[in-house]
C-alpha cells in the first residue's frame, strides 16, 4: 500500500448526502451548505480505509481515490 | 443478464397493484429482468427501475425537469420551492435553504428530541400496546418539525389536516373523481397560502428565533425574498416535513416486528442503528418513486419518450437493483457500501435528509432502548399503501414491564 493517497472531489457533482462526513469524519468535512469539504488531499495510511468507505458510500461519485 | 422482453404487455407495469403494497422487492425484481423501462398501466407514462438509469435522470435536469406544477395538479397556484424548479433558479434558493438544514443545525435538535421520544413512550408503555402511528409516529417527527419552523404546536392537527387534504384528499371527501378531489386540494391549498400569509405578516411586525423569521428576513444576491416565494416554500415544508417520517417510521417498526432475529441484532448492538437506518431507508425507500417531465423526445430500455411525458424514476426498484448492490435482496445491518437513493439524487436531493437522518437514528434508539420485544398484535397483518409506502395501521403489543 503507498505511503499516502491523493483525494479529488468533484465540487459540481456534491449533492450534499452528507455520506462522506457522516462514515470519514476525519477525511471529509462539510461546508455551510452541508456539501462536501475535503480536511486533507493527501490521506495517510491509517486513514484510508475511512476514507474508501467514504468514497464508496456517495451516490452522486463526486470523490475519487488517485494514487500518489 | 438482461434480455428485454419484446411482448409490449408485459412492459406494463401496475405501480397501484395491491402486490406491490405488500412485496415491492419482488415486483422491482421482476422488472429489472423483464422491463428495465415499463409503461404504467392505465397512465402509460415511461417508468424507470434502473439504478444507473435512474441516478442519471436525477443528475440531468435539462432533459429530466421538474418543472410541473401543472401535471401534478397538488392544489398549488405557484410552483413549490425549490422542489418543482429546475436549476439554475432552483440552486439559488437550495443555497439559501440548504444551511437552515444542515446536519450541524439538525444535531442541536437532537437532545430535544431524545426527551420528547421518551415522553411519549411513558405515556404508553405499562399499557403493552399502542397503536403506533398516532401515538408515536405522528407526534414524534411533527413536533419536531413545528418547533423547528416555529409554527404552533396546537395547531398540529390543522396541519396534519391540509396536508392529507393535498396528499390523501379522498380521505376527506370519501371519493375516487378526479375532479371532486382536484376541487378538495384547491381548497386545502387555499387555506394553507391563507395561513402562512398569517405567519408572514407576523413575522414581519414581531421577528422571533425561529425559521419562518428567518424567511422572512431572507435575501438572494441582496434581494429580499417576494411573499410569493416565501409561500411557495413554506407549502413544500408543510408537506414535506409532516409525512415521510411517519410513514419510514411505520415501515421501519413493521419490518422489525416481523424479523425478531434482525432486531435482536440491533438490539444487542445499538451501534448498529445508523447503518440499519439506511439499509432500512434502502430496502423499504418510503418515496417509491419521483416525478420528472421529459424535455425531449428520446429512446431508453427499448421505450420511446416524447417530450411533454411524465416519467416516473422508481427509487424503490433502484434501491434493490442486484447491478449496484452486493446481495440486493438481502437485509444487511452491516452493508458497507449503500449508496442508495431512499433521498433522491442530483440537485433534488431531499431538503430535509439530515433531519430526516437524525429523527430516524433517535427514534429507532430511543424505541428499542425501551420497548426491546414486541409484535405487531395477534391476528392483525400490516397493510401497506402504494405510492407513498406506510403502514395504514400498525397495532403493537409488549410484554408489559
Amino acid at each position: 500500500m503507498a505511503c499516502s493517497v491523493k483525494l479529488r472531489l468533484e465540487g459540481e457533482r456534491c449533492a450534499g448526502h452528507g455520506r462522506c462526513y457522516e462514515l470519514a469524519p476525519d477525511v471529509f468535512g462539510e461546508d455551510e451548505r452541508g456539501h462536501c469539504r475535503l480536511l486533507r488531499e493527501h490521506v495517510p495510511a491509517e486513514l484510508q480505509e475511512q476514507a474508501r468507505l467514504g468514497v464508496s458510500n456517495c451516490p452522486e461519485r463526486a470523490i475519487e481515490i488517485e494514487s500518489d | 443478464m438482461r434480455a428485454p422482453n419484446p411482448d409490449p404487455e408485459t412492459r406494463k407495469v401496475n405501480l397501484f397493484d395491491p402486490e406491490v403494497a405488500r412485496c415491492p422487492q419482488a415486483v422491482y425484481t421482476r422488472m429489472h429482468t423483464q422491463c428495465p423501462v415499463a409503461r404504467a398501466r392505465f397512465t402509460d407514462s415511461p417508468v424507470m427501475s434502473r439504478y444507473e438509469d435512474v441516478i442519471q435522470a436525477l443528475r440531468n435536469p435539462a432533459l429530466f425537469s421538474s418543472e410541473m406544477e401543472l401535471q401534478m395538479a397538488l392544489g398549488t397556484e405557484r410552483p413549490m420551492i425549490p422542489q418543482q424548479l429546475d436549476p439554475p433558479l432552483q440552486t439559488r434558493y437550495r443555497k439559501l435553504l440548504d444551511p437552515h438544514f444542515s446536519r450541524r443545525k439538525m444535531a442541536a435538535l437532537e437532545p430535544d428530541m431524545r426527551g420528547y421520544a421518551n415522553e411519549l413512550i411513558d405515556r404508553f408503555i405499562d399499557n403493552g400496546a399502542c397503536d403506533f402511528d398516532p401515538d408515536f409516529a405522528i407526534p414524534l417527527p411533527c413536533t419536531v418539525f413545528l418547533r423547528l419552523a416555529g409554527l404552533p404546536l396546537e395547531d398540529l392537527d390543522l396541519f396534519l389536516e391540509l396536508k392529507n387534504g393535498i396528499i390523501r384528499p379522498h380521505l376527506k371527501t370519501k371519493s375516487i373523481d378526479l375532479e371532486v378531489n382536484k376541487n378538495a386540494r384547491v381548497e386545502s391549498g387555499r387555506q394553507i397560502y391563507a395561513y402562512f400569509e398569517r405567519v408572514v405578516e407576523d413575522r414581519t411586525l414581531r421577528p422571533r428565533d425561529d425559521l419562518m423569521t428567518q424567511l422572512v428576513h431572507a435575501e438572494i444576491d441582496g434581494e429580499k425574498l417576494s411573499r410569493n416565494d416565501i409561500l411557495d416554500i413554506c407549502f413544500l415544508l408543510l408537506l414535506a416535513g409532516l409525512d415521510t417520517i411517519t410513514a419510514t417510521l411505520g415501515c421501519n417498526i413493521a419490518y422489525l416486528a416481523a424479523n425478531p432475529q434482525q432486531r435482536r441484532r440491533l438490539v444487542a448492538k445499538p451501534e448498529l442503528i445508523p447503518n440499519a437506518v439506511e439499509e432500512l431507508l434502502r430496502w423499504e425507500t418510503p418515496v417509491t418513486g419521483v416525478p420528472r417531465l421529459a424535455r425531449e423526445d428520446f429512446s431508453i430500455g427499448g421505450i420511446d419518450v416524447k417530450a411533454g411525458e411524465l416519467v416516473t424514476l422508481l427509487l424503490g426498484a433502484a434501491d434493490v437493483d442486484a447491478d449496484e448492490f452486493d446481495d440486493a435482496t438481502r437485509v444487511d445491518f452491516e452493508r458497507a457500501r449503500n449508496r442508495h437513493l431512499a433521498f433522491g439524487g442530483g440537485p433534488h436531493r431531499c431538503l430535509g435528509s439530515h433531519l430526516a437522518r437524525m429523527e430516524l437514528r433517535v427514534a429507532m434508539e430511543e424505541w428499542h432502548k425501551r420497548i426491546p420485544e414486541y409484535a405487531v398484535a395477534p391476528g392483525r397483518q400490516p397493510r401497506y399503501s402504494p405510492g407513498i409506502r406506510e403502514v395504514l395501521e400498525l397495532p403493537l403489543v409488549w410484554p408489559a414491564p
